[in-house]
């Protein structure tokens, strides 16, 4: 695709980096009216997360929530996925960028390769398979992994010998070794930078012995060993001679937090929690005990849900956590490893174990590095995008954005969450001209075939020799023809090749199929592109069934042939069976209110708001107080040092100045009705005089950020001492040059008040950052102040650990405690008839000298927990779920962030978790993105596998109201009976199982039509 | 120096030159020692590496193959094939253990029958003094040989040598011969070391150790190799011993 050049400003975007940050900034954009070019140089999409096991805190399987994704942005209309390329240049300026992409060749025709597979079985040469990270090898002719997408291989030029066995084995015709490197430009309007991160290689470490034991491995590596499609096919074993390990240490900050050998300062943000994740993993594991033993400087679970996480390792797994960093690993003769740490009392240990797994560090890919400087850029002093805190998503150059672990370390919902960000913020000034590069789809309208009896076209796949190869395809065709309805049959080499769809197309209007039946791979990966076939034929897509006898079949029953060519049979069998059954499954346009209503009028609510106005739509933003800034109104400045009162007033300013928002001050959310695209929302507002006033809101979607607020501490003499105060206490006394801190001579901080408390067993996650800023502060300020932080672990996450560097560098002195011996402050009295004269005692136990502490502090800061803040009716009122802590609980804790489970409602901000100001930027940005993906559509289609109630049958059980994942029936009062709204329903089918009365049917997966396939099935072939 | 041992040698002469250098040394009356089997090919390039690995399988201690020197072919190239073949052939013999002293390649043509006796002559003593072949000690090695000569990937690489490094490859370029070396030896030992593990799993299942005491290889290599066979459906992890994972040929 060569486009012109033009300055004309452009409703085309560019991603560059396709995994996760990327895929779901690329989604976000394509569905709220831009054209994305999602540029990648690897050779499918998928990125860092595609490799991993599981991931935390769900344990979840990272392959199974990310490959929908894949599939999506695969198959988008709207997203041109340029793989194995680079950007070179970047000219223009934003809203009309010439991007210069360089496009290596892949030697494979993406659009031909049906990822059959032969070619790797006979290619001779292998080489490295990096994302097994080399444990394994792969062939020079390669996909990078099964679920990839282009689901297509590649040749690895470097590898390749150019023997050109490959062609000859590919019957799909797809290698094409006369490719060559093409240029293309791409006028997009806005940029976003989402290249991700590499892991840090610890071979330069020397005494840790990397690369030259096998049973030393990475945390990437040990994924790709617990993983079922890893070099092991999921066994845990050691490499070097596969025992099942006894004994596995982890190794905390390899290649982060370390100045010294690996260069890198910063904290990784990530590794303490995968580790943790992979001890219980690997327990899981293994049918033998297993000791898992982490070896760590600060366990830094500081987010939702992670301490929770972190104390069931502890305690219910009975992982062994020990505080000491490792400096050597000595490999014994039998594949052991030795290890001698040295614990806080001092004392010396030896221990061995069986396998020793590096919690390496994230680090900038080389790539991006590079990529940055062409674009001109700025990177921190640690190469990764330089942002603001209140920009987080912008670079140094106007119209590029950026998201995802090149911003900075970060775990994936903190990514993705970014992600939506940056395409919030790409996109707004490029409103103008969204839907102007999007393309349509023109379809025929759908041919009408009610009353007509089932006429079935069977197509049979060879694919190569895949199927053919081992059953008998003829065979399998013929019968086909013997089966009721069927007036057509035939057998292709590949059904899924552009020219098979075409001449299906043909055969389905010639002889008048109106029930379509593909026998060949997977409807996970083809029924999309079949679908799209027949709907292009004017059938309803619906009318499509599918046997998967490839990867179901021939690739699983290879030495029996006669029995694949029986159970083929079979599979067909059921699949014309129940496309007798299948109808047509309309879609209804539904319009949709293009407005955004956004609760609570903090940082989060009023960006959110703001970010939705400066998209072109309308915000109604809803505060219950009398002013607007929440939490922020009383912080002096971000983690980075930059003011938050300018940032805030015009914030405020802005704010009120739209023209697309309106502000209800002083004002609840009593009711709302709707669903996505359409919901109703009444709200009460307290005028001057104390009189209600109502309102009823329209809007297509919502924005929960109601904040939340400090933990008002009842420990540590708070509230009997002036100079006991709260960290934002701390701030504003700062701000206004308090004389209880000019003048202090030695200030206390403690941590965790009120946080990781059996009553409150989570982590505040601020609270660490805020006090090595604050005691910096204090040193600028006072040079001679003594400072003592006293805390559990110091969570100066990602770039955060520079302030507890210099910290530690100002002579700022820490001592840690454990939670069962926490410090004890007390008061003695001073003078009685001064007013606040009693001095302040407090006594620690410090760890290294094992006894206790007693200073005199003239200032205590307490770094007071998060709390959320009440909003029982608000949820109610919207059927949203809070957690045990009162946040509220997102859709999924991985790869949807800011969505709730009930469609059209977001969240942002405290309301979520505790977080610094920029993450809430960050949050609120994105749950604009995502509510873009709804209300920048003038309607939405729904309607297809969805379940419906019968009202004759419907005894208002409530059954179905109870069973639903996602809450979705409700109980009409006027119709009495159960309601399932289309537009919600995600068509699970649960209900549908669990109605007592059969009065519920799942849509395309009917009780009918799952017996004639059953029955089928037992019918004497 | 008289020895009670007396090798067997098979040799493979090609017709044209090889054969008939052979000839000439009767007729001039040459004298060489009587160990030697002479089997007739038209061309040294039918000699196929598998004829070799049996002939010591089934009781020769050494294999000799004489052809036309090179550009002499008789079918223009054909020794050329038989040279890198032969190449291939004395690797995996290396990597055995048996060693490439087991084969030798001669080039002698039809006026050359001293050349042709003195080769023989060499060789005899040569395989004389290494001794016999020890086929008890050698049974898992030559089946190993045969598994892994017969194996597609060998065969094709070594066929295809010549066309990408000496005229062409698919990219219309020269592949790089020491690249191509790298692959080829790197396919060798591959293949040979897998194909030991198959022979012994197709018995038996076994442990990884085992495996590396009987094959003789590092405990590691017998880890990766099993990787490979596990990827291509050639071995599968069949139960456990203890903490100890036992592999077998998949079924």
């Amino acid at each position: 695709m060569n486009l012109q050049k033009t300055t004309e400003k452009t409703g085309s975007v560019m991603v560059v980096g396709a995994g996760v940050a990327g895929i779901q900034a690329s989604l976000d954009m394509a569905n709220a009216g831009y054209f994305v070019h999602l540029v990648d140089n690897s050779t499918s999409v998928g990125g860092l997360m595609a490799q991993l096991d599981k991931t935390f805190p769900t344990n979840d399987c990272a392959m199974c929530v990310i490959s929908p994704f894949l599939v999506e942005v695969g198959r988008h209309l709207n997203i041109n996925i340029i793989s194995n390329s680079e950007v070179e240049s970047l000219e223009g300026q934003a809203g009309a960028f010439h991007a210069t992409v360089r496009n290596d060749p892949r030697y494979i025709d993406i659009e031909k390769c049906t990822a059959c597979g032969q070619c790797r079985q006979i290619c001779p040469v292998t080489a490295i398979n990096e994302f097994d990270c080399g444990l394994d090898l792969r062939k020079a002719i390669y996909i990078k992994y099964p679920q990839a997408v282009p689901l297509a291989y590649a040749i690895d030029r470097s590898a390749c010998i150019g023997c050109g066995l490959c062609e000859k084995a590919c019957l799909a015709e797809a290698i094409s070794y006369a490719d060559t490197p093409r240029r293309t430009v791409l006028n997009v309007g806005a940029v976003i930078l989402s290249m991700g991160s590499s892991v840090y290689d610890p071979s330069g470490l020397d005494t840790l012995a990397y690369g030259r034991h096998p049973n030393i491995v990475t945390s990437l590596e040990f994924e790709r060993i617990l993983s079922a499609s890893g070099p092991y096919k999921g066994h845990l074993m050691r490499p070097y001679d596969r025992e099942i390990p006894e004994k596995i240490a982890w190794l905390q900050c390899v290649g982060s937090r370390d100045i010294n050998r690996a260069g890198h300062g910063y904290c990784s943000s990530v590794c303490c929690m995968y580790a943790i994740k992979q001890t219980m993993i690997a327990k899981e594991h293994v049918s033998t005990p297993l000791d898992a033993a982490v070896f760590y400087m600060d366990m830094r679970t500081y987010g939702k849900d992670f301490d929770k996480y972190y104390t069931r390792a502890k305690d219910e797994k009975h992982v062994r956590f020990i505080r000491s960093r490792i400096h050597t690993i000595e490999p014994l003769k039998n594949g052991d490893l030795n290890i001698r740490y040295v614990l806080e009392s001092g004392d010396v240990q030896e221990e061995t174990f069986n396998m020793v797994v590096l919690s390496a560090g994230l680090s900038p890919p080389p790539s991006a590095i590079a990529l940055a400087g062409r674009l001109g850029i700025d990177l921190n002093a640690y190469h990764y995008a330089q942002t603001a805190d209140i920009r987080p998503v912008n670079t140094s150059r106007e119209g590029i954005y950026v998201c995802g672990a090149f911003q900075g370390p970060k775990d994936i919902p903190q990514s993705v969450m970014e992600a939506s960000a940056a395409a919030a913020s790409a996109t707004e000034t490029l409103a103008d001209v969204r839907w102007t590069q999007t393309k349509v789809r023109e379809l025929p309208a759908e041919v009408d075939f009610s009353g007509q009896k089932p006429r079935i076209g069977v197509f049979v796949c060879n694919c190569g020799i895949n199927i053919g190869g081992v059953a008998d395809v003829p065979a399998i065709r013929e019968y086909a023809r013997s089966l009721p309805h069927v007036i057509h049959v035939e057998d292709n080499l590949f059904t899924c090749s552009q020219d098979t769809q075409e001449k299906i197309k043909q055969v389905l209007v010639e002889k008048g199929i109106n029930r379509v039946v593909v026998a060949s791979c997977s409807p996970r990966t083809h029924e999309p592109l079949f679908q799209e076939t027949l709907r292009e034929a004017g059938l309803n897509k619906y009318l499509f069934e599918m046997a998967n006898i490839r990867d179901q079949n021939t690739w699983v029953h290879m030495a029996s042939p006669a029995k694949a060519t029986a159970k083929a049979k079979d599979l067909v069998r059921m699949a014309v069976a129940k496309a007798a059954y299948i109808e047509p499954l309309p879609q209804v346009m539904l319009d949709v209110t293009n407005s955004v209503l956004v609760v609570g009028g903090g940082v989060a609510g009023m960006e959110a708001a703001l970010g939705v106005a400066r998209q072109g739509y309308q915000a109604w933003l809803v505060e219950r107080g009398h002013q607007l800034g929440g939490m922020a109104r009383q912080l002096r400045s971000t983690w980075q040092g930059e003011p938050v009162a300018p940032y805030l007033s015009d914030l405020i300013d802005a704010v009120h100045r739209h023209e697309h928002i309106q502000i209800f001050m002083e004002t609840q959310v009593v009711h709302v009705t709707g669903t996505i695209g359409n919901f109703t929302t009444t709200l009460v507002t307290q005028d001057d005089e104390g009189k209600e006033k109502s309102t009823v809101i329209p809007h297509g979607a919502a924005i929960l950020a109601t904040g939340g607020h400090e933990y008002a501490p009842t420990e540590y003499q708070y509230g009997a001492h002036p100079s006991v105060m709260t960290h934002l206490e701390f701030d504003v006394a700062a701000t206004k040059q308090d004389n209880r801190l000019l003048s202090a001579k030695l200030a206390v901080f403690i941590q965790c008040v009120g946080s990781r408390s059996a009553e409150r067993p989570y982590c505040s996650r601020v609270c660490c950052t805020h006090s090595l800023k604050s005691a910096l502060w204090l040193k600028t300020i006072n040079p001679d102040v003594q400072i003592f932080i006293l805390y559990r672990d110091i969570r100066a996450y990602g770039f955060r650990e520079s302030l507890y560097q210099k910290a530690r560098e100002a002579g700022v002195q820490f001592i840690r405690f454990e939670s069962e011996n926490p410090p004890v402050v007390s008061l003695t009295p001073g003078d009685p008839s001064e007013p606040n004269s009693s001095r302040l005692s407090l006594t620690v136990t410090d760890h290294i000298l094992q006894r206790p502490i007693i200073l005199n502090p003239d200032l205590v800061v307490l770094a007071s927990a998060i709390l959320p803040n009440e909003n029982k009716k608000l949820f109610e009122a919207f059927k949203v779920p809070a957690n045990a802590d009162g946040f509220l609980v997102e859709a999924h804790a991985k790869l949807r962030p800011v969505d709730f489970a009930s469609e059209g409602l977001f969240l942002a901000g405290l309301a979520h978790y505790p977080k610094t100001i920029d993450e809430s930027i960050a949050q609120a940005k994105a749950a604009v993105s995502r509510t873009m993906n709804i209300v920048s559509k003038t309607a939405i289609m729904v309607g297809s596998v969805i379940a419906v109630v019968n009202p004759e049958r419907c005894a208002v059980c409530l059954t179905c109201v109870r069973t639903c994942p996602y809450g979705i029936p409700r109980i009409d009062p006027e119709k009495g009976h159960a309601v399932i709204a289309a537009v919600e329903c995600h068509g699970c089918g649960v209900c549908a199982s669990e109605c007592p009365g059969k009065a519920i049917a799942l849509k395309h997966f009917t009780d009918e039509q799952i017996n004639a396939k059953t029955d089928a099935l037992f019918q004497a072939a | 120096m008289e020895t009670s041992f007396q090798p067997k040698i098979l040799a493979f002469l090609c017709n044209w030159c090889a054969y008939a250098g052979a000839d000439l040394a009767g007729v001039s009356r040459l004298q060489y020692p009587p160990n030697i089997r002479v089997i007739r090919t038209m061309c040294s390039g039918r000699v196929d590496p598998l004829f070799a690995i049996r002939a010591l399988k089934e009781g020769f201690d050494g294999v000799f193959v004489g052809g036309c020197h090179i550009g002499d072919c008789h079918y223009q190239d054909g020794n050329v094939y038989t040279l890198k073949r032969m190449d291939m052939l004395a690797r995996l013999l290396d990597i055995s253990g048996i060693g490439r002293k087991r084969i030798r390649l001669v080039w002698a043509s039809a006026a050359e029958a001293q050349p042709y006796a003195d080769s023989v002559t060499d060789f005899t003593a040569s395989i004389t003094a290494s001794g016999p072949l020890d086929r008890s000690r050698q049974t898992l090695a030559l089946a190993g040989l045969s598994r892994a000569l017969a194996t597609p990937r060998l065969r094709w690489l070594v066929g295809i040598d010549r066309q990408v490094t000496e005229r062409s490859n698919v990219y219309h370029e020269k592949t790089d011969t020491a690249h191509f070396q790298r692959v080829m030896q790197e396919a060798v030992e591959t293949e040979y070391h897998k194909a030991m593990i198959q022979e012994i799993i197709s018995q038996a299942p076994a442990n990884v150790r085992e495996l590396a005491e009987k094959t003789g290889l590092p405990v590691y290599t017998v880890s990766l190799r099993l990787n490979d066979l596990e990827r291509n459906a050639q071995a599968e992890l069949r139960g456990h011993e203890g903490r100890t994972p036992r592999f077998a040929a998949a079924a």
